[in-house]
């Protein structure tokens, strides 16, 4: 079933010229995982807006096409709804943080509160998403005294006991250091495993490429490429367009002009894959 | 149902998270300028901003939580005084309704009808509850021109038509430099973002600022004789009138 | 760093026990009693024979004589002296020293002025120290306070030590550029564009930011909303707060039958 579903979308900012989405047209299947690559101002904040109803929403401006999510015109859709089909999780960890509560439960259950979710029903629900976020511990610390990646997970959880259908990830951990990056990447593949449909943004192509099951190339707002993350991340016209490879990918490319890859083989994208493709590039005379 | 209706334009998801910064950009001047021994307050800044792109009622409202929050994390004594607050953002957004935030004599007089909104609504309070002399250093003034024999009210009302002026002309100014340093983009978020689209200046600035001067050197001499400040109280009226009138025509 | 700024002083106490509204009315009460009571030492009374001992009570006695010393004791002293020298009036002449005339009318009258703003900051001090913002908002909330008004003071009370510790840094950062924080007027006055600047635009900058992420918790959300802490209110609460309502009016009837 398809759950994201954007038709010929052009969308521009109030007080702009340009358009930063041209002519987008997305479907993300339930319990997809598609990742979004490309350069700055490319329109990938644009588009996780877009999916997320905070174009027009929130932005205003000028948007053209349809954008359905969960069978409801995001045009239409109120703010319970959008928030109740998609979440949305993006860079900073910091401004994540609402400031209305002063420990980390509370925060959590700042989105049920403000959705009405009865009172008997939050701790259950809060505490199943700590668990899944492994952020339990934290519970009665304050957000604001929590490391990067904790308050990042802190953000996730809080997005996460809303249950939407879709989660919405605007490069989640470009902020956060190699531990942060690790333990929030890790939760993201825990909701990819139980069959979350997620849209994700992200700059660090090896985890594209180990996470996604379709990775779209977005550059001045178009769609430039779009497949599997086989087919896309070894695209050359990625080198062309400055979006680069993956070290893996470069390896291989590099190897290859030495004969140490196996012609015959397509460039790898991921650890194992650039290690299989090495030692039988070796192995041959 | 109209005055319901103003008073939800000002408020938007913007406002309210724009709000708490505000609070804590005049808390935190507030404290900044006492660290440089200025001799002025600079501790509204942030209400004017609200009050510009926002509109009244935010600036209303940010003045008075302003108040509040200074009562509940650094000095009680602080929760008396949110009516001056109050109308600080109130008459600013007022102002900057009818335009008057828009270029530097404009900015000017939105100061300078500021200051004498907040001159008249703290006098009262500081008469009334204070017994006229309270804990800022401007009481000395007071005591000089209550020893000259005049009655309280009028010592603590001229006291501060001479302080007000120029803190809340300062305040003004500042606030509209960081206006000017904000993208029209990100300005256009809030719900009255219209109110701080940049003006060109022309040869009124001039004749503003000068008339602002005299206004200010009258109340200095009020220090003298009393009758000044009646005078400059009706200078100061018609250098407003003049400048708005000029506009009007235009 | 500091985690949050407030008196707040978390104890088990019977004070910190009472519902924040009923501490909210009792402050408001005292002050406004000291206020209206047409007795001369009803603040003073007020002072030492209900707030002193609530404070020690509510075992925070030595953090309010702490905060009393700071905030109230140098105000409150200046207003006194200030008073009685210069207030105008009166017959009983005490003592004349230059062109000052100091009456015992002045005296009394500085005095009672500088008593009730004591009592009206202290009961706030005692307030404050026993009730913790969260509460008192979650409260109020649930008595009509709308909740966007509840997120502002909340949030404000949580950003301000981060822009505090930012504008440390900055200062401390300036200087070490050879800004000069002291020195002339002039000198002083453009120090304050280096320091205000980046703090300014800084915080303003993440306000868009901000409101994306609390409109995707619904925080815009029309529908009722509920509240996951609750806090109690006992009929001993209701009990004292008309109490401190009748005390009000009976102080008020003194003044205009009295």
């Amino acid at each position: 079933m398809v759950i994201v579903d954007l038709q010929h979308v052009t969308y521009r900012y109030p007080m702009t010229e340009q358009s930063a989405l041209e002519d987008v047209s997305l479907h993300i299947e339930e319990g997809e995982f598609v990742a979004v690559i490309g350069p700055n101002g490319a329109g990938k904040s644009t588009l996780c807006y877009t999916v997320a109803g905070f174009i027009p929403h929130f932005f205003k401006g000028e948007l053209e096409g349809t954008v359905e999510v969960a069978g409801v015109e995001s045009r239409q859709a109120s703010l319970e709804q959008r928030v109740r089909s998609v979440g949305l999780v993006f860079q900073n960890p910091f401004n994540q943080i609402s400031g209305a509560k002063y420990t980390v439960f509370e925060e959590i259950a700042f989105g049920l509160e403000n959705l009405g979710v009865s009172r008997a029903e939050m701790p259950a629900r809060v505490e199943q998403v700590m668990a899944l976020t492994g952020i339990t511990d934290l519970a009665e610390r304050s957000p604001y005294a929590l490391s990067g990646g904790q308050q990042q997970r802190v953000a996730l959880a809080s997005i996460l006991v809303m249950e939407p259908k879709v989660l919405v990830l605007d490069e989640p951990t470009s902020q956060l250091d190699p531990v942060g990056t690790r333990e929030v990447f890790g939760v993201i593949r825990n909701m990819a495993l139980r069959g979350m449909t997620v849209l994700m943004v992200e700059h660090k192509l090896e985890w594209v490429a180990a996470f996604a099951d379709r990775v779209i190339a977005l550059e001045n707002g178009r769609i430039l490429a779009e497949g599997t993350p086989a087919e896309v991340l070894t695209d050359e016209r990625l080198l062309e367009h400055h979006f680069g490879f993956s070290r893996y990918t470069l390896a291989a490319r590099e190897g290859r002009k030495e004969a140490l890859w196996p012609p015959d083989r397509r460039l790898p994208v991921t650890l194992d894959e650039a290690e299989t493709g090495f030692r039988e590039g070796l192995r041959r005379p | 149902m109209k005055l319901l209706e103003s008073i939800k334009k000002d408020f938007n998801t913007m406002t309210w998270v724009l709000i708490p910064v505000a609070i804590a950009i005049n808390v935190v001047i507030g404290q900044i300028v006492v660290l440089l021994k200025l001799p002025v307050f600079l501790d509204s800044i942030g209400t004017m901003l609200v009050a510009v792109v926002c509109g009244p009622w935010a600036g209303a409202l940010t003045g008075t939580l302003s108040n509040i929050i200074w009562g509940l994390a650094i000095d009680p004594s602080a929760f008396p005084w949110f009516p001056v607050a109050l109308f600080i953002g109130f008459v600013t957004g007022w102002c900057a309704q009818g335009g008057l935030f828009r270029n530097t004599w404009k900015v000017a007089i939105t100061g300078f009808i500021v200051a004498l909104t907040a001159a008249a609504v703290s006098t009262p309070i500081s008469v009334y509850l204070y017994g006229g002399i309270t804990a800022s250093g401007s009481s000395i003034i007071t005591a000089y021109l209550l020893q000259t024999g005049r009655d309280l009210l009028t010592s603590v009302l001229s006291t501060n038509f001479l302080v007000e002026p120029v803190d809340k002309i300062s305040t003004a100014f500042l606030a509209f430099a960081i206006l000017r340093g904000l993208s029209a983009r990100y300005l256009a978020r809030f719900p009255r973002a219209g109110n701080a689209t940049p003006e060109k200046d022309d040869r009124r600035a001039l004749f503003i600022g000068v008339g602002i001067f005299v206004v200010l050197a009258i109340l200095v001499a009020n220090l003298i004789n009393p009758a000044f400040l009646w005078i400059g109280l009706g200078v100061a009226v018609v250098v407003i009138g003049v400048g708005l009138l000029s506009s009007r025509i235009r | 760093m500091r985690e949050r700024l407030s008196f707040y002083i978390q104890r088990h106490s019977p004070i910190h026990r009472l519902n924040p509204f009923t501490k909210l009315t009792l402050a408001f009460a005292l002050v406004l009693i000291s206020f209206f009571s047409p007795w001369y030492w009803t603040a003073l009374c007020l002072i030492l024979l209900v707030i002193f001992p609530l404070a020690i009570i509510g075992r925070v006695g030595r953090e309010f004589f702490a905060a009393a010393l700071r905030l109230l004791v140098p105000v409150t002293g200046f207003i006194f002296l200030m008073q009685s020298l210069f207030l105008p009036g009166g017959e009983t002449v005490l003592f004349r020293f230059w062109f000052l005339r100091v009456t015992l009318e002045s005296v009394a009258r500085a005095f009672l002025i500088s008593m009730r703003i004591f009592g009206m900051v202290s009961s706030f001090i005692l307030f404050l120290l026993t009730t913790h913002p969260s509460e008192l908002m979650t409260d109020l909330t649930r008595r009509g306070l709308p909740g966007t008004v509840a997120y502002v003071i909340i949030s404000t009370l949580q950003i301000l030590p981060q822009m505090q510790a930012k504008a440390q840094t900055i200062i401390a950062a300036q200087r070490s550029r050879g800004l000069a924080v002291e020195g002339s007027f002039i000198r002083r006055v453009r120090a304050l564009v280096p320091l205000v600047g980046p703090l300014v635009f800084g915080s303003l900058v993440e306000v868009e930011e901000r409101a994306i992420a609390i409109e995707a918790r619904a925080f815009s959300a029309t529908g009722p909303k509920t509240s996951y802490r609750e806090i109690d209110d006992t009929p001993f609460d209701r009990t004292v707060r008309w109490l401190m309502v009748a005390l009000v009016v009976l102080s008020l009837a003194a003044r205009f039958f009295g």
